[in-house]
């Protein structure tokens, strides 16, 4: 565990920043936020559709809150969970040899593959490091 | 910190944002209790010339030979079986120059597209691409091909060349 209250900022920075970015992203186009979690062929059309509408505002309340400073425990933790969730679903998609966009940013469209899987994990790194050190 | 305090905290987060998102997109849930978004997330007034058909109507537009048939799976799956008289332009994100190619049909003709089925997506990615290059009467086939055989219905196989 991290202990450094600098290298802890800096990690709640870019935690902060990606799922501001990400969340913003996905909020401008819930439609195609809704598709992208369908494509994953987990949840069916009406779940993906509620999911589409609150999920970017979880990753972007939860950044603004790390930056801040507010609730960083339960923000760390949220976004921890959220980041092991993606982990898991992408991995799923690569074992079921499903080609599609990750979702991840938006409309923006990412290929699911093993480096998304590196950047899921770092960031899952940092979360829980931010989580371990406000408990 | 206390436990019960953190998920009281994570659990107003995930209510704040259930507040703000479903507010925020009052108009979508709206749409989406009416009925839309059943079959694709795309909104009827973005894309007017779209529409989703099921098994009679396709049936009922191969019987009258109108319409023609796109199946937007993939070439090897196309020459396993597709229905009778269709054209494979199996529909690839990044490449849709490509599919610019395939494409000599007048715009007012009546295109049905399909894939495997209900859960399949490259005929409504297809029939949007049609759609922004100005076809007017897109129709998905939302049981596709799983359907279509299920029901017995003409089908051919090998590559579209060969029947012609």
């Amino acid at each position: 565990m991290i202990r450094n209250k600098y290298i802890l900022f800096a990690f709640r920075l870019m935690v902060g920043g990606v799922f501001i970015w990400t969340g913003l992203l996905k909020i401008f186009d819930p439609l195609g936020f809704a598709q992208n979690i369908a494509n994953y062929k987990v949840f069916p059309q009406g779940i993906s559709f509620f999911l589409a509408l609150f999920l970017p505002w979880i990753e972007v309340i939860c950044g603004a809150f790390l930056i801040v400073g507010i609730f960083r425990g339960a923000s760390s933790l949220l976004l921890s969970g959220l980041l092991s969730v993606f982990l898991v679903l992408i991995i799923l998609t690569i074992l079921r040899g499903i080609d599609i966009d990750c979702g991840c940013f938006g409309s923006i469209g990412r290929k699911i593959d093993y480096k998304l899987i590196l950047m899921d994990s770092v960031l899952l790194f940092f979360s829980l490091n931010i989580y371990l050190k406000t408990k | 910190m206390k436990i019960k305090k953190l998920f009281q905290q994570a659990a107003s987060i995930v209510v704040l944002s259930f507040i703000i998102g479903f507010s925020v997109n009052f108009s979508l849930v709206k749409k989406y209790f009416q009925g839309e978004f059943r079959h694709a997330f795309i909104l009827s007034e973005e894309y007017p010339s779209i529409k989703f058909i099921f098994l009679a109507e396709a049936e009922e537009l191969f019987s009258r030979g109108e319409a023609l048939f796109i199946d937007t799976r993939s070439e090897e799956d196309f020459q396993a079986g597709h229905i009778f008289g269709a054209r494979n332009i199996p529909f690839v994100e990044h490449e849709e120059e490509k599919v610019l190619n395939l494409l000599p049909f007048p715009l007012d003709k009546t295109l049905v597209v399909y894939c495997d089925g209900s859960e399949c997506q490259s005929s409504v990615e297809l029939a949007k691409f049609l759609h922004e290059h100005d076809f007017r009467d897109i129709r998905v086939f939302f049981g596709g091909w799983v359907e279509w055989v299920r029901e017995g219905l003409p089908v051919d196989s090998g590559s579209e060349y060969d029947s012609q």
